[in-house]
């Protein structure tokens, strides 16, 4: 078969779309498909959206492959007879974010106009699929709550799952993750200074473009507690094998942004390494596979609440150890695999 | 600096020119930059797809990015406040071809109108590009001729050159290069008749059609060549092909009337071989200096034949024309390093 695989992004901002389109065209290619990848560069000033939304429409895909997998918002505008969506997430200030601080759309008749055309591509490129699946339980939720249509659930599995693996139950827990501030590492340093044991924190991941003010007050912050014996901070581009290392030496992931949609990738990190996750119960998609006691611990976002479920997991690993492998287990239960998707995408 | 790499696409068909832009963005990431490549798919036909593949580029937007870096039309229609273009080639259809078999644009109204946007934008966009490469001369004349617009020719290098090198000028002359007709193989094979030397010739290659490896084999045949030519007709890797330079005599490429020097000579040189081409091949003139780095010959299999046997009976002559071929591509610049200086000074 022939795929042509589709996105949208923003030139050098990696985020888990960049790596769930790289991962789908690997995993396509290895069962013998042709695979052609095609990323837009996209920008999210909503007054240039609508010029670019235009320029997806105009580029006429109709004559090449089999089927069209488009990935992040608005490249399913291209135009494909067999098209199906893996969608990832609305332009969410147009939607669910509409009315918060996040609201990048002014409320003015002229904003609310740029809202209405966005809704109104969106429904028509839905209406053209084949057929919709989304990447979380929230995101299929809300396509139903604003567009009225159905998607099925199909979670997205990680490009090489089989490279992690479990060396030690060691001292810290490990969050990894890119800085920025929803991603909420603060709330990880404020849970060490709850915690009775001499459990150790790493926080690792590249800092976004505008976030060195944001790496420098959590290095304060980590002084102000005197915690700098006990938190580390490894502000770079951490390579694989390096998170891989990591993680297998790890006593569990982290994982606490504010109500992201999907369960994000550190989460099957940690579980393929046979780690629990520790989140919170405002982090959104990760309770789809967090159950608080069984693979991990569901905590209020509360740095008492954290600092205790660090310290259960320090002061008894074997339960910390059990509670990884059930997380293994989950990701089999939930089928998060390879198999499952391009059955799914291709069938 | 953060650089956009633009391309225009069909896809699944990888070219020269499709080739080039990735290697470009890869070294880009090799010299420290950080390099991503766009590739806009390109429809034109109908003809009216052309224009909306056009208007697609110009609605299209660049954040977050220093420099763009753009090859095929319509992928330089992007707008980029600093935007530098390497010029394969124009939409010719609309330009050279136009007029010929191969103008594809209907001469209507429609076809006509279309051919004019074309012209229009083109002067727009060329012409207020930072800076105007192209990859050959014959590139850089056609677009002084139909849009009065300078540009410089900027020559693009083999991807990877270090495992190209010399083991010896052994006795065999090499012509690496997919078979088809437009290569002109057949020629070299026929000339194998006429040699006075024990010179041997080694073809290697993928065949386009079934018919064009037939006729190479019949050559052979009627003519009991057997012993002399040796025919490799598959795809070689890298490695192989490096192998076989290494150890060759010499080099033939003849193809009839391309743009471009094509990579074969640069492998050649690398190898600090000697090329032999033909004066109707085109492009190879920009390196294939007669006497000089090799001998450019008449398409005809006895001046084919005088050149090889040159070869064979002068070592020493054969030695320094192929080491004068790789001062040549210094002179010419034909490096990534200039590239990469062309594209980020």
């Amino acid at each position: 078969m022939k795929v042509i695989i589709a996105s949208c992004v923003v030139p050098f901002v990696e985020g888990g779309a960049t790596f769930l389109v790289e991962w789908l065209g690997q995993a396509i290619k290895s069962r013998g498909h042709a695979v052609e990848t095609l990323l837009f560069p996209f920008s999210a000033n909503y007054t240039e959206m609508l010029d670019q939304m235009m320029a997806l429409r105009l580029l006429d895909l109709s004559q090449h492959g089999d089927r069209l997998i488009a990935v992040r918002t608005p490249s399913y505008l291209l135009q494909h007879p067999h098209k199906i969506l893996w969608f990832i997430h609305h332009h969410r200030p147009a939607y669910d974010l509409w009315g918060t601080r996040y609201q990048d759309i002014p409320n003015t008749p002229e904003g609310i106009c740029y809202r209405d055309a966005i809704h109104q591509a969106d429904n028509i490129a839905f209406s053209e699929a084949r057929k919709i699946f989304s990447n979380s339980r929230v995101v299929a939720e809300r396509l139903k709550q604003f567009n009225k249509v159905d998607a099925e659930v199909l979670l997205p599995p990680l490009g090489d799952p089989e490279r992690f693996h479990c060396r030690s139950m060691g001292d810290y827990v490990l969050y990894v993750s890119r800085f920025t501030h929803h991603k909420r590492q603060w709330l990880a340093i404020e849970g060490m200074r709850h915690t009775k044991t001499p459990v150790h924190l790493v926080l690792a991941g590249k800092a976004d473009p505008d976030s060195a003010a944001y790496v420098n007050d959590l290095r304060s912050q980590v002084e102000k507690y005197g915690l700098q014996s006990r938190v580390s901070i490894i502000d770079r581009f951490v390579s694989e094998q390096e998170k891989i290392d990591l993680f297998a030496d790890s006593l569990a992931g982290i994982y606490f942004p504010l109500d992201e949609d999907s369960y994000g990738y550190p989460t099957l990190e940690a579980h393929h390494s046979g780690k629990p996750v520790i989140t919170t119960s405002d982090s959104g998609g990760t309770a789809e596979l967090i159950l608080d006691g069984v693979n991990g611990f569901l905590t209020a976002p509360d740095p008492e609440a954290i600092g205790q479920a660090m310290d259960r997991l320090y002061l008894d690993r074997a339960m910390a150890s059990a509670m990884g492998n059930s997380g293994r287990e989950r990701i089999a239960q939930l089928n998060i695999t390879w198999d499952n998707v391009l059955e799914k995408l291709l069938g | 600096m953060k650089i956009a790499v633009l391309n225009n696409c069909v896809p699944y068909v990888w070219g020269g020119a499709e080739h080039l832009a990735q290697a470009l963005t890869e070294k880009l990431n090799e010299y420290g930059h950080e390099a991503m490549l766009f590739r806009m798919p390109f429809r034109w036909q109908p003809p009216g797809k052309v224009v909306e593949s056009m208007l697609a580029c110009r609605l299209m937007r660049l954040p977050n990015v220093d420099r763009a870096i753009a090859f095929k039309f319509p992928a330089y229609y992007i707008p980029h406040e600093d935007k530098r273009i390497w010029l394969v080639h124009q939409f010719r259809q609309a330009y050279d071809l136009w007029g010929t078999e191969f103008q594809d644009l209907p001469d209507t109204v429609e076809g006509r109108q279309i051919r004019a946007a074309i012209m229009r934008s083109d002067n727009l966009s060329l012409g207020q590009a930072q800076r105007l490469y192209t990859n050959s001369g014959v590139t850089s004349a056609r677009l002084k001729k139909f849009n009065g617009i300078d540009s410089e020719v900027l020559y693009p290098p083999l991807f990877e050159s270090s495992h190209f090198h010399c083991v010896e000028y052994g006795d065999y002359i090499f012509y690496p290069s997919r078979v088809t007709a437009s290569k002109r193989q057949h020629l070299v094979v026929e000339s194998m008749k006429y040699v006075t030397t024990p010179v041997r010739l080694v073809v290697a290659g993928k065949e386009e059609a079934p018919a064009d490896l037939e006729k190479i084999k019949r050559i052979i045949r009627e003519n009991r060549l057997e012993e002399r030519v040796t025919l490799i007709a598959r795809f070689i890797t890298e490695q192989e092909k490096a192998e076989l330079f290494s150890r060759a005599l010499g080099c033939a490429y003849i193809p009839y009337d391309e743009d471009s020097y094509g990579y074969v000579t640069l492998e050649s040189f690398h190898a600090r071989k000697p090329v032999i081409t033909c004066t109707d091949s085109g492009g190879t003139d920009v390196v294939v200096k007669d006497g000089k780095t090799g001998f450019v010959v008449p398409p005809d299999p006895k001046a084919i034949a005088e050149a090889i046997d040159r070869f064979y009976a002068d070592r020493r002559s054969t030695q320094a024309m192929g080491e004068a071929g790789f001062e040549l591509m210094q002179t010419l610049r034909i490096s990534w390093e200039h590239v990469i200086e062309c594209f980020t000074r």
